[in-house]
């Protein structure tokens, strides 16, 4: 197997992006990405997008060739990677082992999705068809409401408090308000959403016991990377960014199914095999961009990838040992919770984001110092389809 | 009173409970099941009260929880209560067989909890 590397990376800012379809957002990711690299008019020998719901949300199928006509890619390979909300990661997967195997040398992924141009109540059903049709979904499940079962079990068994969930809301905000590509650009205060009678407005309940801000907007956006052989990213102007690993694990469909529905395994077993096949241990990752599509996850998933023992991520978070500066910086783009959660967009915007602190890219207020390896969790489902990337920056 | 509508599946080798079907057990990977049907009343194990309601259910909250039956089933249901506050892990629920969604007027049956007071 070749070692791949990231040469280009772009995304374009999250949020209610009415001007845009949902071809116009995935060209303007992709053109970033390959002048990021400087590929000039050089060919792209395959392109990968991850999209979940064009079906549902737009009436098109088939993005992926329309995007490889529209950013004259012809006859490069194409094709559309579909895996809820872990598509992003998926399709980066498929384009690794892609350039991996020896088969193609420049891959470009383009992950993206347009949510705000149906209501929330139906953008809320479309996300929900990821449950089980007949166990799940007709009972009007979502997935707020799939979190908000998963956090009261947390809650019990691992001692997470309502303050340990709301500081990271407002660690993730007031880094969303720093980042210009993120949805939400606003700090927010504990007084504001949680401590003043104003709160009860300010923050409502969402799904018991979560509320409001324990959750990811709604947004539309676009991100890209694109990845050739680790002996050819030198032709390439900017810094490469290695795939030191990756992983990928599937849980139950359904959440009655599993064991200890608190275990999220497949967040375990992901994260392991990227650690493992980049021979780090989770002390060595440097930052991680989590998948907070709800509060709860971020405290879950550090204490799933090993960053803390069980029932110790929550007070990491409000002692700052995840804030930038702490001893595990995690999710200093914003997260989901502020930059967005463009489902096909999220697992290739996470990627981005790694790659632009890989190469002290995001200016000094975000910037992680040192910043040598750096991990992600892009999480399907309610963690029954699960991807993690190690990244490393390629030294000169 | 409709008769509940759910089908699980006991593996024949190790006796996993399934629901809902998979064409091999999740715990020995046999193919050979026996069919069961959810028996008693059940023990809730997770809740939550949705204020955000998908496209289809023209209501204020729902309640959603999984419960296990006296057989080892467990199942995701609606259940009937004004407030998740009125609920606790561990509580014993009747189950019934009722309309849980109704969709361009065609209705959708599905099982439905009420707690046991």
């Amino acid at each position: 197997m070749r070692n791949v590397a990231i040469i280009g990376a772009g995304m374009i800012p999250f949020g209610r992006r009415d001007e845009d379809t949902l071809l116009d957002m995935l060209a303007y990711a992709g053109l970033k990405a390959l002048d990021d690299a400087g590929m000039g008019e050089k060919s792209v020998d395959a392109l990968y997008v991850a999209n979940m719901g064009a079906g549902i949300l737009q009436h098109q199928t088939a993005i992926a060739s329309s995007l490889a006509d529209r950013l004259s890619l012809l006859p490069a390979a194409a094709d559309t990677v579909e895996n809820g909300p872990a598509s992003g990661a998926s399709a980066i997967k498929n384009g690794v082992l892609a350039v991996a195997s020896g088969y193609y040398d420049y891959v470009l992924v383009v992950g993206g999705e347009k949510m705000r141009e149906v209501t929330g109540w139906r953008a809320t059903d479309f996300v929900a068809t990821l449950t089980h049709p007949q166990t799940e979904y007709i009972y009007g499940i979502t997935l707020p409401g799939m979190a908000g079962m998963f956090t009261r079990l947390y809650m019990e068994k691992h001692g997470v408090t309502r303050e340990m969930l709301t500081a990271v809301s407002i660690k993730n905000q007031k880094m969303g308000a720093l980042n210009p590509y993120a949805h939400v650009e606003m700090a927010i205060t504990k007084e504001g959403i949680m401590d003043s009678p104003d709160s009860v407005v300010n923050n409502p309940p969402m799904a018991d016991p979560l509320h409001l801000y324990d959750a990811c907007p709604v947004s539309d956006g676009a991100a890209a990377v694109l990845l050739c052989p680790l002996e050819m990213a030198k032709q390439h102007p900017k810094t490469a960014v290695l795939v030191a690993g990756f992983g990928q694990a599937t849980d139950t469909h359904t959440l009655a199914e599993r064991e200890d529905p608190t275990d999220l395994k497949a967040v375990t077993l992901a994260a392991k095999q990227a650690l493992d096949m980049a021979k780090l241990k989770p002390s060595d990752i440097d930052f991680a961009e989590l998948h907070d599509a709800f509060t709860i996850l971020e405290i879950a998933e550090s204490e799933h990838v090993g960053f803390f023992k069980k029932g110790e991520g929550g007070k990491a978070v409000l002692e700052g040992k995840t804030s930038l500066g702490g001893q595990i910086p995690i999710n200093v783009s914003g997260g989901l919770k502020a930059r967005g959660h463009p489902v096909g967009a999220t697992g290739v915007a996470q990627v981005t984001e790694v790659v632009f602190q890989l190469r002290n890219e995001v200016g000094k207020d975000r910037q992680v110092k040192n910043a040598r390896n750096g991990l992600t969790v892009n999480f399907g489902g309610f963690g029954n389809n699960v991807l993690s990337f190690v990244l490393r920056r390629v030294e000169a | 009173m409709k008769e509940i509508e759910i089908t699980a599946y006991k593996c024949k080798k190790c006796g996993k409970v399934h629901f809902p079907f998979h064409d091999r057990c999740l715990k020995c990977r046999s193919r050979e099941f026996e069919t069961i049907h959810p028996k008693g009343n059940a023990t809730l194990l997770a809740y939550t009260q949705i204020f955000n309601l998908p496209w289809g259910f023209d209501q204020r909250f729902l309640i959603i929880g999984v419960a296990e039956f006296e057989n080892g089933v467990k199942a995701m249901g609606q259940v009937k209560a004004g407030d998740a506050a009125e609920l606790k892990p561990g509580m014993k629920l009747k189950p019934s067989w009722d309309v849980v969604r109704v969709t361009a007027g065609e209705k959708t049956y599905g099982l439905v909890y009420q707690p046991i007071k």
